[in-house]
């Protein structure tokens, strides 16, 4: 356990963990200081939002019940210390919520919206309900520029780049020749009117023949593809396989499966170097998830392009981890790793020595999935929303709230 | 990540470790989860390696297994290829119901084994796991056990789902390894090294064995 007397962390690091000072003297110092620190307690107050519920499911997933108490047991694992509260929810939490989600929706309201003060704000949570956290992850994730005026033209371009790519990349080779021959056929009958004689035959390269198996055949890439796919399959199978939204035979969780493995299906094939690396499903889950539920009914809709489009914004400031061919380079998962063992040291000596000599459990054994899923394999969904609001308000990318780059 | 199972008093005869290996999603995590705690829930895929503790005993000792279970994705090879190192026992499992999952034993985790196995003498053990979806099964038992002979390895099938033959894939392979002198020996020093290191007040309370 940290020990908070001794507790080093960097400023840009205190930035992110709100309410870290205020806690020190109201715990006693007999907690450890990630549990006690007051950034998952936002949690409970959005609890009170009821009046909210638009999305029957959203709920049901979180697990909220009628009573904001329910909502707290319900929570799947690491139920926080009572603190000699019974779960109640403090007048001044309930006052603090509706404070953040009035300054919040007075912002998107702007012409010009102030990104500062979103970051300022979400990284204090984003309240549940009302489509808030979409937007603030939108923006934060720079998907969404600051000018109001600009969303629904780049909303739309996105989304339509998104449609053509899934057109180019996710059809199998001949069903996208049989789009593309459509195309130029109906091309050219709009030019020359009526065409007379005899059809024509759509041309297919001997390359691009199904039984050829050379490297540039599209077959080939395919037949690889679908062995990726089938990993996917595999993988959203076991993604959240608690929560209705992911898992189950509804239409409703088939969508959204199908929506993840378009979006990890096209990500490896546009980054053949990384391709599919089983945990990306646990990255993209909160994305689509806080997307899907937002209340703009036309957000929601779109929920599967804008998740791809911010899942690579997330990515590509982790993607090094995924790599294998970077493991031992200094951008890699072995030198973060490296640099979290460092600031354990630093921190903690005792139990760095505890664990790095005496059990000899190196950071790899347990970090390793913190820093590649960036924490959503270790809590409960709605602390892992929670804390995502922390990680993509930092200033300077979503791992450093992790491990500060320059410990 | 890791959890221990079970008494974790240091009140044991003999220690070894033992790793899990074998393709993605043929339930590697899922044999581990039923043999330590009888659960059978859907898991997430694992990322990276985890490890649990447990103690039972087997022929007499009291044994305390530390086992290993790492990714199945070729990605994270590199990364687990040093959890070979001192174990005493490897499982390798294949899905009973996909046949690229059989073959890869022989194409692929055979060579992980030989390359990065420190001990010789270390005990392997084949597992077909799923056998409870015997109407999609595309690999006999005949050739599970063809496998196993032609590499001198135990071979059981199982299913983590119904937990049937689960923890006998464990016990069976503990009970092999005690038979081997050399890891035999290794397990006994492995629980010295641990007693030296053990400060007195450092020793948790004694809580009930779960398979004891």
């Amino acid at each position: 356990m940290l020990k908070k007397g001794k507790l080093k962390l960097p400023d840009r690091l205190g930035i992110l963990v709100p309410g870290f000072e205020e806690k020190e003297e109201e715990n006693g110092g007999s907690e450890p200081v990630f549990e006690s620190g007051e950034e998952l307690e936002i949690m409970e107050p959005n609890g009170v939002e009821l009046g909210h519920k638009e999305n029957e499911y959203e709920f049901d997933d979180l697990g909220v019940n009628d009573t904001v108490g329910d909502k707290v047991d319900a929570f799947r694992t690491r139920k926080r210390p009572d603190k000699n509260r019974s779960g109640q929810v403090s007048v001044m939490d309930v006052i603090a919520a509706e404070e953040k989600r009035s300054d919040l929706e007075h912002e998107f309201s702007q012409k010009e919206i102030n990104l500062e003060k979103v970051k300022r704000i979400a990284n204090k949570g984003v309240p549940d309900g009302g489509g808030l956290r979409a937007t603030a992850w939108k923006l934060l994730l720079c998907y969404l520029s600051p000018s109001r005026d600009m969303w629904e033209k780049e909303l739309t371009e996105n989304r339509q780049k998104y449609a053509k790519l899934k057109e180019e990349l996710l059809l199998s080779p001949s069903a996208y020749t049989r789009v593309r021959a459509d195309a130029m056929i109906s091309a050219e009958l709009s030019r020359e009117g009526d065409v007379a004689g005899p059809l024509k035959r759509q041309g297919i390269s001997h390359g691009d023949h199904p039984l050829s198996v050379g490297q540039a055949s599209a077959w080939d890439h395919y037949f690889k593809h679908t062995e990726i796919a089938e990993q996917i399959d595999r993988d959203l199978q076991r993604t959240h396989s608690d929560m209705k939204f992911f898992s189950g035979e509804s239409s409703f969780s088939k969508k959204n499966r199908e929506a993840m493995r378009n979006i990890l299906l096209l990500f490896a094939k546009l980054n053949p170097a990384i391709c599919y690396v089983q945990g990306m499903n646990e990255v993209l889950a909160p994305i689509l998830y806080v997307f899907s539920t937002d209340t703009d009914e036309q957000n929601a809709l779109n929920a599967e392009a804008d998740s791809f489009s911010c899942f690579v914004r997330l990515l590509s400031d982790s993607v090094d981890h995924f790599c294998q061919q970077l493991d031992n380079s200094p951008v890699g998962i072995l030198s973060t790793l490296s640099r979290l063992a460092k600031l354990l040291k630093e921190n903690d000596e005792e139990l760095w020595k505890h664990l790095e000599f005496t059990t000899q459990v190196k950071p790899q054994f347990y970090a390793f999935r913190w820093i590649t899923l960036l924490l959503s394999q270790e809590f409960n969904f709605p602390s892992i929303l929670r804390i995502w609001d922390s990680l993509l308000s930092n200033p300077f990318g979503v791992q450093v709230p992790i491990i500060p780059i320059n410990f | 990540m890791g959890s221990s199972s079970g008494q974790s008093s240091g009140s044991y005869d003999l220690s070894f470790k033992i790793l899990l290996i074998g393709d993605s999603g043929v339930g590697k995590s899922s044999l581990l989860v039923s043999f330590i705690s009888s659960s059978v829930e859907d898991l997430a895929p694992t990322i990276g390696v985890d490890f649990k503790i447990k103690q039972l005993t087997v022929g007499g000792k009291r044994l305390k297994l530390t086992i290993w279970d790492t990714a199945g994705q070729e990605r994270f090879r590199t990364l687990t290829s040093s959890y070979y190192r001192n174990a005493q026992g490897i499982i390798l499992v294949y899905d009973v119901t996909r046949r690229e999952t059989f073959t890869n034993l022989s194409d692929v985790w055979t060579k992980e084994v030989d390359l990065y196995s420190t001990n010789q003498d270390c005990v392997k053990m084949l597992v077909g796991n799923k056998v409870d979806k015997d109407s999609e099964r595309d690999v006999t038992r005949e050739e599970g056990m063809a496998l196993a002979e032609e590499h001198g390895w135990t071979f059981l099938e199982c299913s983590a789902k119904t937990r049937e033959n689960v923890v006998q894939c464990f016990e069976e392979l503990a009970l092999k390894i005690m038979k081997v002198p050399s890891l035999l020996e290794e397990g006994s020093t492995a629980v010295k090294r641990n007693i030296l290191k053990q400060k007195p007040e450092h020793l948790p309370a004694s809580s009930g064995g779960c398979c004891s």
